[in-house]
């Protein structure tokens, strides 16, 4: 007997660099550029409906995959967006978060020992997910490659055991959008190997000048590709914590027993909100992709001007300059920054391999802040 | 110049934020200044900019005198051969009248009109405007609160806490 908590939750490490973190949260006035959403609050549109949801007292449990309604939408949506096709009745599971969606699909594929493969840097859940599931990290750098993960770097690191690749595009922490030619090049390979491609594809409709692919789109891919997305990034709805899980049916009814028990469904008021994002909120999502466009082409102009290298973010609302110049470690960048400019910002190395030697900017933050947190970070930079 | 794509983003910059510098609007859309201060030059030019103005919240400055609105229904009895462009040339010339339209509906004309005090706006009503020829009938409303004017919403607006980082 005994009242210790699991080994497997103890090793976890905590999601970013605890110090730091502690530090910006009891920092004042401080400008932050560390957040990973949007500044926008939700469409006021979308705000209504989940009003009148809760006026009408419509704040019940729905369905487990979420009401018929809402998966309905979502399809339609997907198809006309992204050239995707689900069916809602059977291929579409809404879930709390993408978040809740990546841990459920790692928990119905993974076994003991199977390994997932994590082209890093990544948004910080995937390992520590795989971790809870039970799986193996296979953690690949991609900084070689611009941050995008080759196909050839990924048929390096494919085993026996290999159960899936995780591919977040566009990129949390790099802005980075995988080129169509290498989606179909990692489905290849997926196909061949017989492995899963999980998309996250949460930024999808924030992508600046160059044309998004959902992988889920490439012919053949269905039957090998999981695809997650959800409402907060595209529609300003983080709070609502609305995602959703597509995948062939048989994947969809065994991640939906996980869901169902520890999950039961997703918000209902969140649900009915979604449907309204969906069928009157697309002029609003172009107006804030087209305001997320101007502030990034200002960041790079701005990183580019204090001559730090970086590649030209498409997607998200994340711009990851190099500060090896400066010769300092990420996190004394970002700490130092914050002590002397009062400027925070996330440090690369949060983000796995290949992060270190680069800060996380996210540029949804109003303009006039946005502007002085730049020129606080180009002096910053000068005086090293 | 003015029939760009790029001319197009400019003026929907400017028309939330007239006074961004050129140089942000030049980064803002990854052009050259240059370009953006030639474009808007030539939008100046071309008239498609007609003015730069201020949008103001009288409530937040009591000591100043403030201006007393009203929307104005106007209908008329459109004169043979002319149509209501003669009409609405000689109503919109007086500077009381700040904005002008025709509209559909029960009346032809909407109004927004500025004075300095009730009766400056009740005395424009019946002695110049509801004796103009052709005239059939106004209706006006004073205008008691303005809660939102050129897509801003004028008063406090509460602004939403955010965690200060987050991977």
């Amino acid at each position: 007997m005994s009242l210790e908590l699991s080994r497997r939750v103890l090793d976890l490490p905590p999601s970013g660099i605890r110090k730091f973190f502690d530090l910006v949260v009891g920092a004042k006035d401080i400008i932050s550029l560390g957040v990973g959403e949007p500044d926008f609050a939700t469409p006021w549109t979308v705000r209504s409906e989940g009003v009148y949801a809760i006026e009408h007292g419509r704040t019940s449990y729905t369905s487990n995959l979420g009401l018929l309604a809402c998966r309905e939408a979502v399809s339609g949506y997907l198809k006309t967006r992204f050239s995707v096709s689900y069916d809602p009745a059977a291929e579409i599971l809404l879930t709390i978060g993408v978040s809740e969606a990546v841990d459920i699909v790692l928990r119905t594929l993974l076994d003991p020992g199977d390994e997932v493969i994590v082209p890093e840097p990544s948004y910080v859940c995937y390992g520590p997910l795989v971790k809870m599931a039970g799986g193996t990290v296979v953690a690949m750098d991609t900084s070689d490659s611009g941050f995008i993960p080759t196909a050839d770097t990924v048929a390096s690191r494919v085993t026996s055991r290999t159960k899936a690749l995780i591919l977040c595009s566009p990129s949390n922490p790099t802005g980075r959008v995988i080129p169509r030619e290498t989606l179909v090049a990692l489905l290849d390979l997926a196909v061949r190997e017989k492995f899963w491609i999980i998309a996250d594809e949460v930024y999808a409709e924030l992508v600046y000048d160059v044309t998004f692919t959902s992988v889920a789109s490439l012919p053949g891919a269905k039957s090998h590709v999981i695809l997650l997305n959800g409402f907060s990034k595209a529609f300003a709805m983080t709070g609502w914590r609305l995602g959703y899980l597509c995948a062939p049916a048989e994947v969809v009814a065994q991640a939906n027993k996980i869901h169902q028990y520890s999950a039961l469904c997703a918000p209902i008021m969140a649900q009915y909100a979604a449907i309204e994002a969906v069928k009157n909120g697309l002029q609003d999502l172009e107006m804030m992709r087209v305001s997320y466009e101007h502030r990034r082409n200002y960041v790079v102009t701005a990183f580019q001007e204090m001559g730090l290298s970086l590649h030209a973010p498409e997607g998200a609302f994340y711009c990851f300059p190099s500060i090896r110049e400066t010769g300092l470690s990420s996190e004394t960048f970002a700490m130092r920054l914050l002590e002397e400019k009062r400027v925070a910002v996330v440090p690369g190395s949060v983000f796995g391999l290949g992060g270190e030697g680069h800060i996380r900017c996210c540029y949804a933050a109003d303009f006039d802040l946005l502007k002085e947190a730049l020129s606080r970070i180009a002096a910053f930079v000068a005086s090293l | 110049m003015i029939a760009t794509p790029v001319a197009q983003d400019i003026l929907k910059i400017l028309s939330k934020n007239s006074r961004i510098p050129v140089s942000d609007i030049a980064k803002m859309l990854g052009i050259s200044a240059t370009v953006v201060a030639e474009t808007i030059t030539a939008l100046e030019e071309a008239e498609v900019i007609v003015r730069y103005t201020t949008v103001v919240n009288e409530q937040k400055m009591p000591q100043m005198k403030r201006k007393i609105r009203a929307l104005i229904e106007v209908g008329i009895r459109p004169e043979r051969d002319r149509g209501f462009d003669d009409i609405a040339r000689r109503i919109a010339q007086y500077p009381n009248v700040v904005a002008h339209y025709l509209i559909s509906g029960a009346y032809d004309f909407l109004l927004i009109v500025e004075g300095d005090s009730l009766e400056e706006i009740s005395s424009f009503v019946s002695d110049k405007l509801a004796s103009t020829d052709n005239v059939r009938s106004t209706s006006t409303h004073f205008i008691m609160k303005k809660y939102k004017e050129k897509g801003i919403l004028i008063g406090e607006q509460e602004a939403p806490e955010r965690l200060a980082i987050m991977p």
